[in-house]
């Protein structure tokens, strides 16, 4: 066997066409952007003459500062309100039977398989001041003005919350469908009632799971950008729209560069931080 | 208690496709709520409408190519790395490839952006190609490298000991045998870059606007009824897509 693979030398060539493609069109633009974003900006372009750390400093302007924090409040709210809502679905779906278990999952991640223009739509529809919700609440009485459920925060989180449940949901199936049910007749058995059980067996065998979901989904929100874009707009502007902003329209690049490296940084940290927990799962880990 | 909350979510996640595709059959400009009457009408102005059928067709045209690239260029890659020598940084190389699921959208598009204009190839159809391709690859990896992995490499030995040279083994074993996961990731990678959002809006300049780039333009300043009945065949389209790739078993990679 070993023999055998050692004369096979010849494949490895294979690799090359698209090695090349990946070094040429995808880590030579990503490092482009990162050098752009070491010189200054003038009207008539990137000055490549000099060097500056001074995009980097920019960042801490405090417009920008608060955006940043702004993204990762919103961030954060999603993530709990999905880590709040996956956890009752999880524990309710591992309880069916498996043909259920499947459909009832498709259901889930049907909005995942939608266009994200489509869905950011569909929610437009339902939220704005002319919307479904807005309707049936000044129909009924309960209203006299439209209530602001989008062009703003609300929107946003409400959008992003539908776009990102499944991530949050699948490591909790997975992992609330792995658990041996002797551990909690054992529980129950030695006198826990339903909600010992619950804290002190199942919510920690699942907590790298939940946790993971976790993080997974806040990279995600805080990447997000055409649901903030349509949802939320130049009204509650988050890292990714005002990058475009800077990038498209004032045509900064050395600036959005900057911009797109702080965005990196900010989400590769929490995905480090989530194969971190994965890898200390004593558990086969779950791969994305 | 589960069950509410379980049945709310429902409701939740399907809530603003079912609203798209209830809007689309109104037969008024303005989406009246008692939902009365049904009208096709939004249907044929969509098709009526150049701007959105121009957009479907560069759609169509930018995933085919840039999936085929994709398939190609993966599966001599899943190849190499699955039956090549075990060199050091081979997991680079594999890292590399699937890196473009964890770096955000918006900063590759950024850097695709700065780099198209530096090379002068802004707004051409070149440009999102080589983007596409390189969003899709690690869907196009994954999924051939678990068809590959069941395919017995006695096979191909038997084969070389027959006399065949490798070229002949890759295309008369290896392809054959895993059309079926080739077929997937050819599907998948086109569902994809079909709804590929994004990076698509950084770079790409007025005379290439994907469709769902010209949709979100498109909402941007207005809303009415023909977005909703364009919108509805996305959503057919992408179901009948999942349905297809489901069958071909190239779903279950993703859950995993």
């Amino acid at each position: 066997m070993n023999d055998a693979q050692s004369r096979r030398v010849g494949p490895l060539v294979l690799l090359l066409p698209l090695l090349a493609l990946m070094l040429a069109f995808y880590l030579w633009p990503l490092l482009q952007t990162v050098i752009n974003s070491f010189h200054p900006f003038e009207l008539s372009g990137i000055d490549f003459s000099r060097w500056t750390f001074d995009n980097y400093a920019r960042l801490f302007d405090p417009y920008y500062a608060s955006v940043f924090l702004r993204t990762a409040r919103i961030s954060l709210i999603i993530t709990l309100i999905t880590c709040a809502l996956a956890y009752p679905v999880a524990l309710y779906i591992v309880g069916l039977r498996s043909r259920l278990q499947a459909i009832i999952l498709l259901v889930y991640m049907a909005p995942w398989l939608v266009n994200v223009v489509v869905k950011a739509f569909g929610w437009s529809l339902i939220l704005s001041g002319n919307g479904v919700i807005n309707r049936s609440l000044r129909g009924l009485g309960v209203i006299d003005a439209p209530l602001q459920l989008m062009f703003n925060e609300t929107g946003i989180i409400i959008g992003l919350v539908h776009g990102h449940f499944v991530f949050a949901l699948l490591p909790l199936w997975a992992a609330l469908g792995e658990l041996d049910p002797r551990l909690k007749w054992a529980a129950a058995n030695l006198g826990a009632s339903r909600a010992q059980v619950f804290l002190k067996v199942v919510l920690p065998l699942t907590l790298p799971a939940l946790l993971a979901g976790a993080f997974i989904n806040f990279t995600m929100n805080m990447a997000a950008f055409a649901t903030p874009a349509l949802l939320g707009g130049s009204r509650a502007r988050v890292i990714s729209f005002v990058a475009y902003e800077v990038n498209l329209v004032e045509l900064n690049w050395p600036f959005g560069g900057a911009l797109a490296m702080a965005l990196l940084v900010l989400t590769l940290v929490p995905i480090w931080l989530s194969l971190r927990i994965a890898s200390g799962r004593k558990t086969a880990p779950v791969e994305a | 208690m589960l069950l509410i909350v379980n049945i709310a979510m429902l409701i939740f996640m399907l809530a603003p496709l079912l609203v798209v595709v209830w809007m689309s059959t109104t037969p008024t400009q303005l989406f009246i709520l008692p939902f009365t009457d049904f009208s096709l009408r939004w249907y044929s102005a969509a098709f009526a409408h150049p701007g959105f059928l121009e957009a479907f067709w560069l759609s169509v045209r930018l995933a085919f190519v840039s999936s085929l690239i994709s398939v190609v260029l993966s599966l001599l890659a899943s190849y190499a790395l699955l039956r090549g020598r075990r060199v050091r940084g081979l997991e680079l190389a594999d890292g590399l490839f699937m890196s473009p699921l964890i770096v955000p959208a918006v900063v590759f598009g950024i850097a695709m952006l700065q780099f198209i204009n530096l090379i002068g190839l802004y707004n051409t159809f070149a440009s999102l190609v080589l983007a596409h391709v390189i969003i899709v690859t690690p869907f196009s990896i994954r999924t051939l490298q678990s068809s590959l992995r069941a395919l017995p490499v006695e096979l191909e030995w038997a084969a070389e000991n027959l006399g065949a040279s490798r070229l002949t083994v890759l295309l008369r074993i290896v392809l054959p045998v895993c059309a079926r996961g080739i077929m997937a990731a050819f599907l998948l990678a086109f569902l994809i870059s079909f709804s590929e959002v994004t990076v698509t809006i950084f770079i790409t300049g007025p005379g290439y606007q994907t469709l769902p780039v010209r949709i979100y333009n498109y909402l941007t300043d207005q809303v009415d009824p023909t977005v909703a009945a364009i919108s509805t065949m996305l959503i057919v389209l992408s179901i009948v897509l999942a349905l297809l790739l489901d069958r071909l078993g190239g779903l279950v990679n993703l859950k995993k």
